[in-house]
């Protein structure tokens, strides 16, 4: 009788195991383009981009090309030579630094806002998210003009050029005359300036927002209606409701939007640190020294998401499901 | 006051109908308790204010594109003119014309658009395979390769320009080519870049969409593959049946990103097609031969033909995103992204 029982038992037991053998298997084929593109092509370009940032790259006259060995010379001409990336660099990641928490706060009360039940929500949602469509790539670098030249001819031709982001954002912070609005309230120097500038560019904010914002939207849904329901009962005012229930289930979201937030910002091309790095490519014979640049950028982004995920882990709250 | 309203009367009419006398509370009472409290005044207050707000905003994001339409009607004359702002008064379609016929915007609009659609839909395709694999199996090292995926999403793409040129401009596959005696394969000015990085999900920005997919799978309950299982179904099977067509809107926002930012993008364009020969987008940034000369109002007369260019661009973003928006929203609303 017992003997019997085992056997079946047995038999189950590696059914089971060989499903899930399986089923790792069909894993490993489902990933399989991502890994064999990534092995075949992708990383011996960063090999490659490492490589050359430690060399000096010569190109054959005949086809081919062949690199020699210089040690660091490239990132010590990135860093110590050249007049204008260290200046860049910093004030770079000094203008992130404080975009960053504009760009997350906007996107997520801009996400409560348009989840509210309102007249006309659909038709705000679309147009918010219409930067996202259009505003990268060669549209963003037209804008960048745009604005270039605004700064240069400055008001003296009466034509809305369409740096009209800018125009209609300075527009706004004169007709609020925040100066003033600040001046009477007492409060720092810094913060007034902090406020004046996100708002002056609150086109660029708001067109950098998108995806974040879409985010948001996402995590607010996922929040169950029957947590608000039960405040309500217990006759939580709204304000209560935001920062006992909604900050914390979204904080998860806070975090990837971050992240994100700074990825984005480091990596879009109308960033001043990746302009200058484009343009000491285009320069003749400065490849490889746009290379060390870059990774060197890149480490500094790298310890930048480290430190920031590091703070914000600490206060994110994880619903334990089930 | 007749707050204490008496219990209403329940009168059967017929067999199907029944009539309810009640005493009305008066309107004055009903609109005293109704609009003079602090509550309703909080709430047309707020509401007041959010309009505002989300009109303002609206009004920053419409506003450019709204001036660009303006000053693309405008013709030399205007941007000397003072008084003109907003509406032209020598109005001319040449801006248009000359984009058109010498910048050669149909050329360009084929060649972007292939090259687009041939991204987006590998790129949504792959994704959304690479993502399911991530998402819902269980295998060695996981975590690891996820990581992978969100490496590729933090080095920036300047960083391997150099590198890409050259792997491209010399095409092999770990020397293969070259041990049996022939000529590394010059891939640049064709499509072959873009679509390997395509097949492989990384191309421009596909770790956010890799990301994004797999959150959305790993929302998708895990009985309902299973139930697919029970029923004989195999696992590519289930994928192609069930899970693909549960997932469209999702997979429309990923194809609407990923078409609209390869539409745009200069980076891979200008880096895998140096030659000017094959004409896309960005191309249509320039001066159009008869409409460059030399005059007081030129830099903004230029700045407005490249408005212009870029209108020219934008607008079958814009008629695709008129039709798709919709899905936007429906894709991320299920997503339940949670991090």
């Amino acid at each position: 009788m017992t003997n019997n029982s085992a056997i079946p038992a047995k038999k189950r037991k590696k059914k089971i195991a060989s499903l899930d053998a399986r089923k790792a298997r069909a894993g490993w084929w489902f990933i399989m383009p991502f890994l064999a593109i990534f092995l075949i092509v992708y990383l011996p370009v960063i090999a490659d981009s490492i490589k050359f940032s430690f060399s000096k790259l010569i190109i054959q006259s005949g086809g081919g090309y062949y690199t020699e060995f210089v040690g660091l010379e490239n990132y010590q001409e990135a860093l110590f030579e050249d007049p204008k990336f260290v200046q860049i660099l910093v004030a770079g990641i000094k203008q992130l630094i404080f975009d960053i928490p504009a760009i997350v706060i906007f996107s997520l009360f801009m996400a409560v806002l348009l989840n509210q039940k309102m007249f006309g929500r659909a038709l705000f949602r679309a147009i918010f998210f219409i930067p996202v469509i259009i505003g990268t790539g060669v549209v963003e670098y037209i804008d960048q003009n745009n604005s270039m030249l605004s700064y240069m001819i400055d008001s003296s031709s009466s034509i809305d050029n369409g740096a009209g982001g800018a125009t209609a954002s300075e527009s706004l912070a004169e007709a609020a005359n925040l100066e003033w609005l600040f001046g009477s309230m007492k409060v720092g120097g810094e913060l007034m300036d902090y406020v004046v500038g996100i708002i002056a560019n609150v086109y660029d904010i708001i067109s950098r927002s998108g995806v974040q914002m879409l985010i948001f939207l996402a995590g607010l849904q996922s929040i169950s209606p029957a947590i608000y329901e039960s405040c309500q009962i217990d006759g939580a005012a709204a304000w209560e409701t935001f920062w006992k229930i909604t900050f914390p289930m979204i904080s998860p979201m806070i975090l990837v939007n971050t992240i994100y937030t700074v990825i984005d910002s480091f990596t879009r091309s109308s960033n001043s640190v990746m302009l200058y790095i484009d343009y000491i490519y285009k320069e003749p014979n400065k490849h490889v020294v746009s290379s060390a640049m870059s990774w060197i950028y890149f480490l500094i982004v790298l310890a930048l998401i480290g430190v920031v995920s590091a703070v914000i882990s600490g206060y994110v709250f994880y619903q334990r499901r089930d | 006051m007749n707050n204490q309203a008496t219990a209403p009367k329940v009168m059967k009419e017929t067999k199907n109908k029944i009539r309810v006398d009640f005493e009305r509370t008066d309107f004055w009472t009903r609109f005293k308790l109704k609009y003079l409290s602090f509550k309703f005044v909080k709430t047309v207050v707020w509401v007041v204010f959010r309009l505002v707000l989300l009109v303002g905003i609206s009004y920053v994001i419409l506003s450019p594109v709204l001036s660009k339409i303006f000053s693309s009607f405008m013709g030399k004359e205007d941007f000397v003119d003072v008084t003109v702002k907003y509406i032209a008064k020598y109005p001319t379609l040449d801006t248009y014309k000359a984009l058109i016929v010498e910048a050669k915007y149909f050329t360009a609009f084929f060649n972007t658009l292939l090259l687009s659609l041939a991204c987006a839909i590998i790129q949504t395709f792959v994704c959304c395979v690479v993502a399911y694999g991530f998402a819902k199996f269980r295998f060695k090292f996981n975590n690891l390769l996820f990581f992978l995926v969100i490496f590729t999403m933090v080095v920036p793409q300047e960083t391997l320009q150099l590198s890409l040129f050259m792997k491209f401009r010399y095409f092999d596959i770990f020397n293969i080519i070259k041990l049996f005696g022939g000529e590394q394969l010059n891939l640049l000015n064709s499509y072959w870049p873009l679509i390997i990085l395509s097949l492989g999900g990384l191309g421009f920005k596909n770790g956010l969409y890799i990301y994004m997919l797999r959150q959305y799978f790993r929302g998708v309950p895990d009985e309902l593959e299973e139930s697919a299982y029970l029923d004989g179904s195999g696992v590519f099977r289930t994928f192609i049946q069930i899970i693909i067509p549960l997932s469209v809107p999702m997979l429309i926002t990923v194809f609407l990103f990923s078409f609209s930012w390869q539409w745009t993008d200069m980076f891979y364009t200008d880096l895998f097609f140096p030659k000017s020969s094959f004409v896309t987008m960005p191309d249509l940034v320039m001066i159009p031969k008869s409409l460059d000369t030399v005059y007081a109002g030129q830099s903004m007369y230029e700045a407005a033909i490249y408005n212009t260019a870029s209108l020219l661009i934008i607008a079958p973003l814009i008629i695709m995103y008129l039709f798709c928006q919709r899905y936007l929203i429906a894709g991320i609303e299920r997503s339940g992204i949670v991090g």
